[in-house]
């Protein structure tokens, strides 16, 4: 009986001391897309910030980039979000549409570290609904036009004066493609799915177009051009099935001259690509025509429901106060000016940085997967020949129109 | 309670609790994602309202949107091509190898066997690998029809919207023909040897033995595995996510990928419950016809 005493009185002493202790230890739940190993821009800002504040603990979970969306709402819908979480850039609007976030903006007013005139519009817009602010963004990213120094000589084509204007790349890619070594003059993706739409719209957008009014006749002649350099084989007929990334790897490969991608390309073209790889500007369709670039890459956000806001959001300021470093270590653009010190890649880093200026966001829209895909599907049913350029884009509209509530 | 005791481990108390147990784990796991699955696709539903049963009643609207919507045609007449072919050639070849392997030559059981290698083999591998061989410009199958002679140009065989179903179709043949194989030699086997040696002495030649007795005689065997390779026809879901997600403009979209690309792509949960319902009408049938082809089994 003494015993049984004994053990619940130094049982209930336990549970004390545990009270006490959460009373000052707090622990964030953060999901991101990043992983443990390799960069792991979480893992590492987590660290660093634990280090500086020992009282807030982490716990990360790693979701993949595929299931992002399917977990996160179904954690909104059952109630077990995170208190913090990484939210691809085109999927912010949807959450804070929604009032799943937490509205940074009274926390902001008394910020010290974070100005948000600073942001560039771009990712501004993607985390502004309503005229408040849902999340900061931990950096970009965006598409430039590759290609192939060392092929441009071969085939007499200065490497100094890449492709400015749509019949300038359509030119160069004839001329670069060599069905009897395997060459194509261009690899994208023109992917059924968000690719398609995110490598299009630059294109749609330098013409005055936008996801808004997309069967504007620029859009069409944009789709157009799309499908000529498909027809004529001057990028792979693969290109309609295939991502990014693998595409990008038939240009390391020497499959292709030149290739549109963005910055995420650099660390495996470094290592892949046994050749002058340089950058440009994506061209637009007249010279002088305004530029425009996709945005990629996304924002941290806190969920409506955290129960440490105060501590979340001195996270997020951290990351956000990381910037500087996010090219070198991590391999996004910074999301705000800042001095990069040393940019590894420099050249390259100096055009990606230009092209940030004309990165213009997806939507925003809350229901921009719907818009996307209306998107995905003219630029397939376009490039396939099932209809028209014009039909296709018209269809997209109607479509569009319908999500808009127009 | 000795008596409730004793009869919840050895008496009729134990089978109800065997038999309550199965009951509830079917309730559980098949009918009530079911049922939910069926109120879904009658209601309007987005990704935040997943998790409480109350929401709009919007009655056959889901459905008149998905009839209305220009890919629902195409993409049904894709699945029925998809099923009926995969279907056609997997029972063809499934029943030629096993009726191959039934003859007795050295090494038979153990070839056999090796045919197995394609069932367990994961099918997100198996499309990879397919992705390898179908890819238009370095992929192996155009490497050989080339150095063959057979083609001069390429073919893409993954990204021309005229081929990309058929690509997929080929490769989810070869995927089922180790299960249609081996289902069919142990029906083949369950036929008696001696049956086949009295039919030869009254002299009957092979053709005349395989149409007059081992076909009637596999009547029901080949009846539950056409039904159950219809429900794994319409289950496959992995070639399709790794060889084409249904692309090039849905030309090799089927309702089973349809359905998931409705829900978690553009998150019209509602659409994709609706085609999925569509899907689990049509399989009810065939689950009919498969409980009719074994209950003869059965009762014999």
């Amino acid at each position: 009986m003494k015993k049984t005493l004994v053990l619940i009185a130094g049982a209930l002493g336990l549970l004390a001391s545990t009270a006490i202790a959460s009373a000052e230890d707090v622990t964030l739940n953060v999901w991101t897309i990043d992983r443990q190993s390799d960069p792991g821009y979480n893992y590492v800002m987590a660290d660093e910030f634990t280090k500086l504040h020992p009282n807030i603990k982490f716990n990360i979970k790693h979701v993949e980039f595929a299931d992002w969306a399917n977990d996160i709402m179904r954690a909104v819908a059952t109630g077990t979000q995170p208190d913090i979480a990484y939210v691809d850039n085109p999927n912010t609007p949807f959450l804070s549409s929604k009032g799943a976030l937490l509205d940074l903006t009274p926390y902001l007013k008394d910020s010290t570290i974070v100005d948000t005139t600073k942001i560039f519009p771009g990712p501004l817009s993607t985390v502004t609904w309503d005229g408040k602010v849902y999340g900061l963004p931990r950096g970009s990213n965006t598409i430039a036009l590759y290609y192939n120094a060392d092929m441009f000589k071969a085939a007499g084509l200065d490497p100094d004066k890449p492709p400015q204007t749509w019949q300038e790349l359509y030119d160069t890619a004839k001329k670069l493609t060599d069905p009897s070594k395997n060459v194509y003059g261009l690899a994208f993706s023109a992917n059924g799915n968000e690719e398609g739409t995110f490598q299009f719209l630059p294109w749609a957008q330098s013409t005055g177009a936008d996801f808004d009014h997309i069967s504007d006749p620029g859009a069409v002649r944009a789709l157009e051009m799309w499908q000529k350099i498909i027809d004529e084989k001057l990028a792979s007929p693969d290109t309609l099935i295939r991502g990014q990334y693998d595409s990008m790897a038939t240009f390391n490969a020497q499959n292709a001259a030149m290739g549109i991608s963005g910055p995420w390309e650099l660390p495996r073209m470094s290592k892949d690509a046994k050749f002058d790889f340089r950058v440009a500007l994506l061209p637009t369709e007249k010279e002088g025509d305004k530029r425009a670039s996709a945005l990629g890459e996304g924002n941290n956000v806190i969920f409506a429901k955290t129960q440490h806001p105060k501590e979340a959001f001195m996270y997020l300021e951290y990351m956000y106060s990381q910037m500087p470093r996010v090219w070198n270590e991590f391999g996004f653009l910074p999301s705000y000016p800042v001095e990069a010190k040393d940019p590894k890649w420099s050249a390259q880093y100096e055009v990606f940085a230009e092209s940030m200026k004309y990165a213009r966001a997806r939507g925003p829209s809350p229901d921009w997967a719907k818009i996307s895909k209306a998107i995905s599907t003219a630029i397939q049913a376009a490039l396939t020949h099932q209809t028209d350029a014009q039909t296709a884009l018209n269809t997209a509209q109607t479509t569009i129109n319908g999500v808009l509530g127009k | 309670m000795s008596s409730i005791f004793r009869s919840a481990h050895d008496g009729r108390g134990f089978d109800i609790a065997l038999a309550l147990l199965a009951l509830a784990y079917l309730l559980v796991f098949s009918a009530f994602p079911l049922v939910y699955n069926i109120l879904m696709s009658f209601q309007e539903v987005d990704m935040f309202s997943l998790a409480s049963l109350s929401r709009p009643f919007v009655g056959l609207a889901n459905y008149m949107t998905l009839f209305a919507n220009p890919d629902f045609w195409p993409i049904m007449g894709n699945t029925a091509l998809f099923v009926v072919l995969c279907i056609t050639f997997q029972l063809l070849f499934g029943f030629g190898l096993a009726l191959f392997f039934q003859q007795d030559f050295f090494g038979a059981s153990y070839l056999r066997g090796f045919f197995l290698a394609a069932w367990i083999i994961p099918a997100l591998v198996a499309g990879a690998v397919w992705k390898w061989i179908f890819a238009g410009d370095a992929g192996v199958l155009n490497y050989l029809l080339s150095s063959v002679g057979l083609i001069d140009q390429k073919i893409f065989w993954l990204s021309n919207p005229a081929i990309s179903l058929y690509s997929v179709i080929i490769a989810n043949i070869w995927l089922g023909i180790p299960f249609n194989m081996i289902l069919l030699s142990v029906g083949l086997a369950g036929i008696p040897k001696d049956m086949y040696e009295a039919a030869a002495l009254d002299g009957a030649g092979p053709w005349k033995r395989f149409f007059f007795m081992t076909l009637p005689m596999m009547r029901s065997t080949l009846g539950a595995v056409i039904s159950l390779g219809i429900i794994f026809t319409l289950q496959q879901f992995d070639l399709f996510a790794s060889l084409t997600q249904g692309g090039p403009a849905n030309a090799s979209n089927v309702a089973q990928y349809w359905s998931w690309q409705l829900s978690f792509q553009t998150y019209d949960i509602a659409s994709g419950s609706a085609v999925s319902v569509l899907m689990l009408g049509f399989v009810i049938v065939v689950a009919f016809i498969y409980v009719r082809s074994t209950r003869h089994e059965y009762s014999a």
